[in-house]
């Protein structure tokens, strides 16, 4: 029986009660993309990094089967992660992912896009360096398509898999015998995971509130027709019954729509470059379990949170329909948000990174807690002091309604809390090359360093390549000519290949690429989060502005009706955001910047104050903006001559 | 000669539906009017022309012998604010607003500053006897009370009309004569005139005349003096 006449009951909402519902739809459409975005992040990172697993070999305790080895080689501005294998003698090792087979000896297997490369530029400048290629590696083999990578079978006693390599990870892994191919997830791979699992916290929380803003929504409507209902002899059960029902199936559709707009969005998605490249669609996608977690749990959120909405109504039935003072807000909300402040560094020192994630977790919803109090001291602050009909009207409602007001403002608030987190931990820029003729340098092996000046310069005078060729101690440079282009430094790469088992020529610029390629990833993760919080924000003040004239279209409709200009209407919403936007902003950013502090390495660099500057701009804009979307609305309510209640 | 707002040959049509016919209205100053008539009748939409809140297709308004019909939307809200007075049903006080602060909110448009308006409005709790409920919100308060709280709202201004739209329709018999006595009362007490919107005869009654309104037309002889 409820749910017969809840479905009549939102059939039957009238123009304005539908717009109302497609309000809803729309906002928890919107939520559930997101939200599919910051979990799909997550298992994406998660599947990049089993898919590079096998080049980060685990050394055999025993029955090892084959030596693997992995160096880097560069080729223009990109990195090739040049992975040697061999097999023991007499062993036949499970081929890696992404190949038919075990490589033999003097075989190359290149991935998709280095083919491309190989084939697209001469042969003196890339091809000659992996000759014959014997066939592609599979995507199973690959972090992402764009990836340039090259396997090469060897001899197991070949000087490439026995000469003494760098251990440092950033120059490639040296020899190591190893029973399988498995592997396990390298540090960076680890590190990109646990940046990703903070990122999707900080986008996650926003989202959790827009998605409570929205039941909200279909409350506010409702809550009228509820508390008639409950006046009529509905038991609180059939009131809360049928509000969720409602609330479920409107969130149901909605977060269907929200999955199906993920879906499309993902090939657009996919062109975001992380680690050097695109994405697999397929990484993109979550699995149907997460999916279809995702698709139940927004329902059910959006489902306790118009419960919590309708608390009111249920107590007390003349509660809504006589709109009473709400009780204030409790001073422990703002404690609890000190108390997390107090401890954070304590609980970021040296402990897990899950601990930090929760840490940060918590540090994000007690601001949310002790938003809507700081809502309802400013609203006091504002009424006390308003000179203008307008700002007493914004005042009073900011202290009638601060949980309403805080909903429009928490998007923002919550952004500038990511911005201020994000903004100061960003890591300083790393030194580019420092000008002047390009020089390749490589480490030559101990006391061999005239010899492999004598091969390097035989080499290069045969490639045609101008070059001064000298030892410092054990590292022979060549320096190019200063009118040497990318084209000239990689032949003389490709004329240098080999020269010393292991090792690859390099120039600065090479060896600083992977700082460089950390710190865009850095960048292009702050301006995701801040753009999905910016889209939450704005969302949310939009739809928050929209369904806060409809929830008061009566009295908008007869205070215009007495001769009050819409001016007058309009300014008073404006305040209602801006005054505490203006001072919840502010805060937030001040106590994500307070978080940040433990995590920072070095001082505060421009780009991080240019990102919090801009993320203050846009935020206000995009509030103002969206809640000037709402202004027609106003326009149209309050044109209505004979405003009824429903 | 002393008619304060006029009305004629006022024409209003929704679609198909003709809600005014013609109709001929003049109420003089102090006087106290009545529009009586069922449902649908075109008493509303007539109270909404002469108040300047919608346009007539056809006919003229006067107030104090200047047409306001014609003149554009800013002008005719600005009017409403300074020279009209309106008490509704219900829901016309704003819920986060103390009681005091819902009556100077007119005089505060009109540019008086605050702590002048608030002390202004308070005077007009006396009267009323709303005697200490001028910091309780209307949620606050019972039916009458928040009548008489916008009665005071509708006056506080020193309008030349005050409109009345069902005043009593949410109160009980007995609140609905207190509040129809203090409504008249105070509205002669202040020169204004009164155009009070009813079905109900016993309200009627409060006024010196009563016009009845029936299809859109005037059946009673009272429309012009």
């Amino acid at each position: 029986m409820n749910l017969d006449l809840t479905w009549r009951l939102l059939k039957g909402g009238g123009r304005r009660g539908l717009l109302g519902a497609w309000l809803t739809l729309g906002a928890v459409a919107v939520a559930t993309a997101l939200l599919l975005f910051a979990v799909a992040a997550n298992s994406a990172f998660q599947a990049r990094a089993e898919r590079g697993a096998w080049r980060n070999p685990v050394p055999a305790t025993s029955g090892a089967v084959a030596i693997e080895a992995s160096r880097f080689d560069f080729v223009r501005d990109r990195a090739i992660t040049v992975v040697d294998l061999a097999a023991l003698d007499g062993r036949t090792p499970e081929p890696p992912p992404g190949l038919p087979r075990f490589p033999a000896p003097g075989e190359v297997w290149l991935s998709p896009a280095l083919a491309e490369l190989a084939r697209e530029l001469p042969a003196d400048q890339l091809a000659e360096r992996y000759p014959a290629p014997k066939g592609v590696l599979g995507d199973e083999a690959l972090i992402h398509p764009d990836e340039l990578v090259a396997v090469v079978g060897r001899q197991a006693d070949a000087p490439e898999m026995t000469a003494a390599r760098s251990d440092d990870w950033l120059l490639g892994k040296p020899p190591v015998k190893v029973a399988s191919l498995a592997g396990t997830p390298s540090e960076d791979a680890q590190a990109y995971r646990m940046l990703s699992l903070v990122a999707s916290v900080l986008m996650a929380v926003p989202l959790l509130v827009f998605g409570g803003a929205a039941a909200r929504l279909t409350v506010a409507r409702r809550d009228q027709r509820l508390a008639a209902l409950r006046l009529v002899g509905a038991t609180p059960g059939q009131v809360v019954g049928m509000t969720v029902t409602e609330a479920v199936i409107v969130a149901l559709a909605g977060a269907l729509a929200g999955a199906a707009a993920f879906a499309l969005a993902v090939p657009l998605l996919a062109g975001i470059e992380m680690q050097g490249g695109r994405w697999f669609a397929a990484d993109l996608f979550p699995g149907p379990l997460v999916l279809a977690g995702v698709l139940v749990a927004v329902p059910l959120l959006v489902g306790l949170s118009a419960v919590a909405g309708l608390r009111r109504v249920v107590v007390s039935p003349l509660g809504v329909a006589k709109r009473e003072t709400p009780p204030a807000m409790r001073f422990v909300r703002v404690l609890a948000l000190l108390a997390v402040l107090a401890v954070f560094p304590m609980l970021t020192r040296g402990t897990s990174v899950s601990i930090i994630a929760a840490a940060l977790a918590l540090a994000f919803l007690c601001v949310n807690l002790a938003g809507p109090w700081v809502v309802g001291l400013i609203g006091r602050i504002t009424a006390g002091t308003a000179r203008s009909p307008a700002r007493l009207l914004a005042g009073r409602r900011l202290v009638d309604d601060p949980r309403s007001a805080w909903r429009t403002v928490s998007g923002v608030a919550l952004t500038g809390f990511v911005a201020g987190f994000l903004g100061l931990l960003s890591p300083a820029t790393f030194d580019q090359d420092a000008g002047g003729p390009p020089q390749l340098r490589i480490t030559a092996p101990a006391g061999q360093a005239d010899q492999v000046v004598r091969q390097a310069r035989e080499r290069l005078r045969e490639a045609g390549v101008t070059a001064e060729v000298k030892p410092v101690k054990d590292v022979v440079v060549a320096a190019l000519g200063s009118s040497a282009g990318e084209a000239e430094v990689d032949r003389a790469r490709t004329a240098l290949t080999g020269l010393v088992p292991g090792r690859t020529p390099t120039t600065k610029a090479d060896d600083g690429r992977f700082g460089v390629e950390i710190l865009a990833d850095v960048r292009v993760g702050t301006i995701v989060v801040l753009s999905v919080s910016f889209l939450v924000a704005i969302a949310s003040s939009g739809i928050t502005a929209m369904s806060s004239v409809l929830d008061r279209r009566q009295t908008y409709g007869l205070l215009r009706l007495a001769g009050t200009p819409l001016s007058v209407l309009d300014r008073a919403r404006r305040s209602e955001t801006l005054i505490p936007l203006a001072v919840m902003g502010g805060g937030a950013i001040l106590v994500g910047a307070f978080c940040a502090m433990p995590f920072m390495i070095g001082g505060v660099n421009a780009t991080g104050a240019i990102t919090l500057g801009a993320c203050v701009v846009a935020g206000f804009a995009g509030v103002i903006g969206a809640g000037a979307l709402s202004r027609p609305l106003l326009r149209s309510v309050t044109a209505d001559p004979a405003p009824r209640p429903d | 000669m002393n008619d304060v707002l006029v009305g004629r040959a006022l024409a209003k049509r929704f679609g198909q539906t003709v809600a005014l016919g013609g109709v001929d209205i003049a109420v003089r100053a102090g006087e106290a009017v009545a529009i009586m008539g069922p449902s649908g009748s075109g008493k509303s939409t007539l109270l909404h022309c002469l108040a300047g809140i919608m346009k007539p297709d056809g006919g003229e308004v006067h107030l104090l012998g200047q047409r306001i019909d014609a003149l554009g939307e800013r002008r005719r809200s600005a009017l409403r604010r300074t020279r009209f007075g309106f008490v509704f049903q219900f829901g016309q006080l704003l819920p986060e607003l103390p009681a005091e602060e819902n009556v100077a909110l007119p005089l505060m448009l009109g540019g008086v500053p605050r702590a002048q308006a608030v002390r202004q409005a308070r005077e007009w709790f006396g009267p009323l006897g709303l005697q200490s409920m001028e910091s309780r919100r209307p949620g606050e308060l019972s039916g009458g009370q928040a009548q008489r709280v916008a009665i005071a709202r509708a006056l506080v201004s020193k309008p030349a009309v005050v409109f009345a739209d069902e005043p009593t329709g949410a109160l009980d018999q007995q609140t609905g004569q207190e509040t129809m006595r203090l409504l008249v009362e105070a509205t002669k007490h202040n020169g204004a005139c009164l155009i009070v919107v009813t079905h109900d005869p016993n309200v009627a009654a409060w006024c010196d005349r009563t016009v009845e309104v029936r299809d859109g037309r005037l059946l009673t002889s009272g429309a012009l003096a």
